[in-house]
């Protein structure tokens, strides 16, 4: 379980908060996806979760460990990809990496011997193992990275945008890994990414950061069920739509699209276009995705 | 706690030894930069008096040299990269892989100061005495090479002009150390100011017991040792309160 309670991050002497009063629970076995527009304190929040930051004020625990009090305990609770960055010896081969970040996280040589062949051969690396991650492609690369914060088997991971520059192939590999690891094992996964796609197929909860603070953080269906009463309609007419409506024409059809309040609200606009002797071809509910109630939240006041 | 010490230095090795070539040039241009230097300082030959005690000196500063660009610049390519923050995201204290990387960088500056020197040891026929008690200033030479090294890494921790910086030391050790001419030869004042530097009073110690023939008492007597001994230890503490000031600084200013 990740746990926060009221992190603060402030930089410099105008005291810029990078991070504002941010509390989070991720119960154990879950995917969490943390979201936010570039800028919103993401990865400076999961810099503090790694050890790599001091908080200005707040506390973050891994595992029911304090990482600021108990830093040697809540590091062995877990791994992490981090964002932009290598993570991993581009000059040593990928069972080089997995040996040395293994014997760092304290294993004993065997242990990580074992486990890395476990990693290599699960990601489908193992024939690669001896060549130097610098030859290979970004998506094995970012699978080497991912094998290192497995390596010991720890129950948290942390992934900062996990599928950034990765090609279909090698996304669906990591959704699919991330998948597992969670249901089958029971790790906790704690994930940022921009491709909400991914977030809303994996994560049973979100959160989203904008400007340093919490704007929402919710189960992943309830958190789009919220915006469900903003749901849009489209509505195909035969021709071109009457005077009033906003529509794009092809092919002799018109799409109408309405975004209602109440669903009841509805039955007025397709009354108004029946008035008009449109003829109506479909009327169709729209569902919000993730990136509906994404671009809202982070485009409005605070929601949560 | 051995066990990361041997992983973070056995990683360390063959980072470097991932790409040879680069250390042979670098080999081939420290001799051929000394062996030449001392062809123009001597008019056209290798003058036979000079070229021991500057070997000496400048196998200090080859050691200095080698072993800071290996630490120095292997943290900035690695905080740049990412592999130092994933590497701190242990259980390990954090000056334990420093200290890791600190002897990997010190087992490859004594390497190429070896190798670099053994070269013109055997093109120019130079021969230099072995003494029982050149062994005291030759380690603690050793250990404030490695204190200013790990004092460079310390500064490497929070400024990215650290580069900068290094090159405009180690050029002023090469220039004051003896690596050109010996120490002797300098007026008073510039022998003051090279003395600060690191390396030039472990090579002046060395030079002492080598070439004069001095027991270390009469090292120690003529002030050079106890002003080694006190420089080596005030470089390292230095360097170690800089690196406990600069990792906490480091922890609170990363972006």
């Amino acid at each position: 379980m990740i746990e926060i309670d009221a992190l603060t991050k402030t930089y410099g002497s105008s005291q810029v908060r990078a991070v504002d009063e941010v509390s989070l629970r991720v119960p154990a076995g879950s995917v969490f996806g943390f979201l936010g527009p570039n800028g919103a304190g993401k990865t400076t929040t999961i810099k503090m979760m790694a050890g790599l930051l001091t908080p200005t004020s707040g506390r973050v625990r891994l595992g029911g460990f304090d990482v600021a009090r108990q830093r040697s305990a809540a590091m062995a609770q877990f791994g992490a990809v981090l964002e932009g960055s290598r993570n991993v010896y581009w000059s040593l081969s990928a069972w080089q990496n997995l040996m040395y970040f293994g014997r760092l996280k304290g294993m004993r040589k065997a242990q990580v011997a074992d486990r890395a062949k476990d990693l290599l051969t699960g990601l489908g690396l193992w024939e690669r193992r001896n060549d130097k991650v610098g030859g290979f492609s970004r998506g094995m690369q970012q699978k080497v990275a991912i094998a290192v914060a497995l390596i010991a088997g720890p129950p948290i991971v942390l992934l900062d945008e996990p599928t950034l520059g990765l090609d279909v192939e090698a996304t669906r590999t990591v959704k699919r890994w991330i998948a597992e690891q969670a249901r089958e094992l029971g790790t906790t996964i704690l994930l940022t990414t921009h491709q909400l796609d991914v977030v809303q197929e994996l994560c049973d909860r979100v959160a989203v950061m904008r400007q340093g603070r919490l704007v929402a953080d919710l189960p992943t269906r309830e958190l789009l069920a919220t915006f469900r009463e903003r749901d849009r309609y489209e509505i195909r007419v035969e021709g071109a739509a009457p005077p009033g409506f906003e529509a794009v024409t092809a092919e002799g059809v018109s799409t109408i699209s309405v975004r209602v309040g109440d669903p009841i609200e509805v039955y007025d606009v397709v009354e108004r276009l029946r008035a008009q002797g449109v003829v109506l071809e479909s009327l169709t509910q729209v569902q919000p995705d993730l990136e509906d109630v994404f671009l809202a939240l982070v485009s409005e006041p605070s929601h949560a | 706690m051995l066990d990361v010490l041997r992983a973070e230095i056995g990683k360390g090795l063959r980072v470097q030894l991932a790409h040879p070539l680069g250390h042979v040039i670098t080999l081939l241009i420290s001799t051929m930069m000394y062996l030449g230097l001392q062809f123009v300082l001597g008019q056209g030959e290798l003058r036979e008096d000079l070229l021991p005690r500057t070997l000496v000196a400048i196998g200090g500063y080859w050691f200095l040299q080698y072993a800071a660009l290996v630490m120095v610049a292997d943290l900035i390519e690695e905080k740049r990269a990412g592999t130092f923050a994933q590497a701190q995201m242990t259980s390990a204290p954090p000056w334990l892989p420093m200290l890791g990387r600190l002897i990997t960088a010190s087992v490859f500056g004594l390497a190429v100061a070896a190798v670099a020197s053994l070269v013109p040891m055997l093109v120019a026929g130079i021969t230099i005495p072995l003494r029982w008690a050149a062994l005291l200033p030759a380690v603690l030479l050793g250990v404030n090479v490695l204190a200013f090294t790990f004092l460079l890494a310390a500064l490497a921790l929070v400024s990215p002009m650290i580069g900068a910086l290094q090159s405009l030391f180690t050029s002023l050790v090469l220039l004051l150390n003896g690596s050109f001419l010996p120490l002797a030869l300098y007026p008073d004042w510039l022998a003051v100011l090279a003395r600060v530097l690191p390396t030039t009073l472990g090579i002046e110690a060395i030079t002492q017991t080598l070439f004069e023939g001095r027991t270390l008492a009469g090292v120690w007597s003529s002030g050079t040792l106890p002003s080694l001994l006190l420089h080596t230890l005030a470089l390292t503490a230095v360097s170690g309160l800089l690196f406990v000031r600069n990792h906490r600084r480091a922890l609170q200013e990363s972006s």
